[in-house]
């Protein structure tokens, strides 16, 4: 695994987890992939160090281009979009979204997923096929009728229309499906020569033995349901309703004698990543581990 | 099929348990897709009012269009300059995070945040950044380069700040896909490899590449799919399909015609062809994934 081929001591760490390598010696011959990863790390991450830094100056200190350095706003700006601009509002609203769409996605597929891998009945394979094929409709694919279903409905402005379009998930339906199928045949047995019903069986045996892989989805999911912008935009009209994905549009338009006070969107943008942000570090091993790829 | 199926032996309750699945899918997937079939051969005026059957007349209308074959030829090429980008710097992140052995931990988690980052902040942010007199990247590129940047006004630069927005958004998704290919590769190989002596680059090239060819066409058509569909915020916070129509890529000359002209059955005709698109392009991925599959 390393850089230079004629490294030999890496062999003998390869096969050991993470957690054990220790010792803070670099192997010999790998500065340029360490050079590499800070460079891109980098790069990567200075849009946002920038934005971070600009969030705490002043309207005059932001105008200053070539001023990087921490501004004397402090969290002033954070304060005033807080509590001026919305900004608590669309953020309570963006976490119900995602809550809500999480739950009801892990709940509405669990279900799914047991009668697929744990029944035996007609048109099984078509239905199984039909949730799949769910995944050729994007929104933007039916969103005509879409808005007009929830027009009619007299859903708009309402966390029925924000949420409802979200539940049903062909991903996360072949995820579990495929989780249940891999559980050893003696745990199935048990359960079925003790007579304990299908709900019971979910909640007490396969919920608690797929922790990781609900874990996993909930964190996508939420990451998902947070970041969407062209369903809210249109559903959504009463400003005091909206996610923060589109507040982010409102805010644009605030500024002073035309000077727009740029220090205070970048809060606003600070604020909108923290919490798919913090999702991710705080659960990254099932996240990882979803996708195939564990730490 | 399955292996537990015998589990229980209700069709009702399997039916049961299926039941809000497929609640949510005909009504919130299924139902408005077949509407926008059929919206799609109406022509609506009175601003959404009335509407009248007109066979393939929307259609031929987009068709003999100027200004959307233009929105699908800009489409086009800013899904492959997106896909190349990211997929391009995607990889080069994963490899070296493969390859790195100290500290491997730490920067997947400083690589991968991307992941969550949301597409109206990455677009927000550097709409800031970039900015034509504000923006400290701007500033510094005229500086530097001495050259004259205003993407407000000229077209290919605005679509170039779209597309780097993009590429920068859509890179940690890749990394965590690649890398997962990548650690899949058989510890036989590389110990071959190292024995040969084979140089670095070649073996990325040689072996890698090839072995992690089922994961690079799965993200390509991921990666087009985000780049018809998921670019909506940016072009919409950043350029509003200006300047000049040169970002008016068909989501947002969908999103213009449906809910700015209320032109809903000529929205509707630009869904069902963005549907086709998908369609297609997710059938050539399952044929050459079916073919070239290597594991």
């Amino acid at each position: 695994m390393s850089l230079d081929t004629e490294d030999t001591a890496v062999g003998a760490r390869e096969n050991e987890p993470l957690s054990v390598i220790s010792d803070t010696r670099l192997v010999p011959g790998q500065w340029r992939v360490h050079l590499g990863l800070i460079g891109s790390i980098l790069l990567m991450a200075s849009p946002l160090l920038l934005a971070f830094v600009m969030s705490t100056q002043t309207v005059p200190e932001v105008y200053d281009i070539t001023n990087v350095g921490i501004g004397s706003d402090g969290v002033a700006n954070y304060v005033e979009v807080f509590t001026t601009y919305g900004m608590a509002s669309y953020m309570f609203n963006s976490l119900v979204m995602s809550i809500v769409v999480t739950v009801a996605k892990i709940a509405v597929s669990l279900l799914a997923a047991v009668a697929l891998v744990f029944y035996d009945f007609r048109f099984k394979n078509a239905i199984f096929f039909l949730i799949l094929f769910t995944l050729m409709f994007p929104v933007p694919v039916r969103i005509v009728p879409l808005y007009e279903m929830m027009a009619a409905l007299g859903w708009t402005n309402t966390l029925l229309a924000l949420t409802g379009p979200y539940v049903a998930s062909a991903t996360a339906v072949f995820l579990l499906r495929q989780h249940f199928m891999s559980i050893p045949d003696s745990l199935v047995e048990s359960a079925k020569v003790d007579g304990v019903g299908p709900l019971r069986f979910l909640w007490d045996v396969l919920i608690p033995m797929s922790r990781g892989m609900i874990s996993g989805l909930s964190v996508i999911t939420f990451i998902y349901a947070w970041n969407q912008y062209l369903w809210p935009l249109i559903v959504v009209s009463d400003q005091n309703k909206q996610v923060v994905q589109v507040g982010m549009k409102y805010l644009q338009s605030v500024g002073n004698a035309g000077q727009t006070d740029w220090g205070l969107i970048m809060a606003g943008a600070v604020l909108t990543l923290l919490p798919p942000l913090l999702a991710l570090v705080a659960f990254r091993g099932p996240l990882l581990e979803t996708f195939g790829l564990s730490e | 099929m399955g292996v537990h199926e015998n589990t229980y032996d209700s069709t009702v309750g399997a039916y049961l348990l299926l039941l809000p699945t497929l609640v949510a899918i005909v009504a919130f997937l299924y139902y408005p897709s077949l509407q926008t079939l059929r919206f799609s051969f109406f022509q609506t005026f009175l601003f959404g009012q009335n509407t009248r059957f007109v066979g393939l007349a929307n259609f031929t209308e987009l068709l003999s269009s100027q200004v959307y074959l233009t929105s699908v030829g800009l489409t086009i090429a800013f899904a492959a300059i997106v896909v190349v980008g990211s997929l391009a710097v995607g990889l080069a992140v994963a490899f070296l995070l493969y390859e790195v052995s100290d500290g491997k931990a730490a920067y997947l988690i400083a690589a991968i945040w991307p992941y969550a980052l949301p597409t109206a902040v990455a677009g927000t942010v550097l709409l800031f950044l970039a900015h034509p007199s504000v923006g400290i990247y701007t500033h510094y590129m005229e500086a530097w380069f001495g050259v004259e940047l205003d993407w407000f006004t000229v077209g290919w630069q605005g679509f170039a700040v779209v597309a780097v927005a993009a590429i920068w958004k859509q890179i940690g998704y890749n990394v965590i896909f690649m890398l997962a290919a990548l650690n899949n590769v058989p510890e036989s190989l590389n110990e071959a490899c190292r024995l040969d002596g084979i140089e670095t680059w070649r073996r990325l090239v040689r072996v890698y590449i090839p072995l992690m060819s089922p994961t690079l066409v799965f993200l390509v058509v991921i990666n087009t799919i985000y780049a018809f569909f998921g670019s909506f915020a940016l072009i919409d916070l950043m350029t509003q399909g200006g300047p000049t129509n040169a970002t008016n890529l068909m989501i947002y000359q969908l999103y213009r015609d449906a809910f700015q002209f209320n032109n809903l059955g000529l929205a509707s005709a630009q869904s069902v062809i963005l549907f086709v698109l998908v369609a297609g392009l997710t059938f050539v991925q399952l044929r050459v994934s079916d073919r070239y599959a290597h594991y």
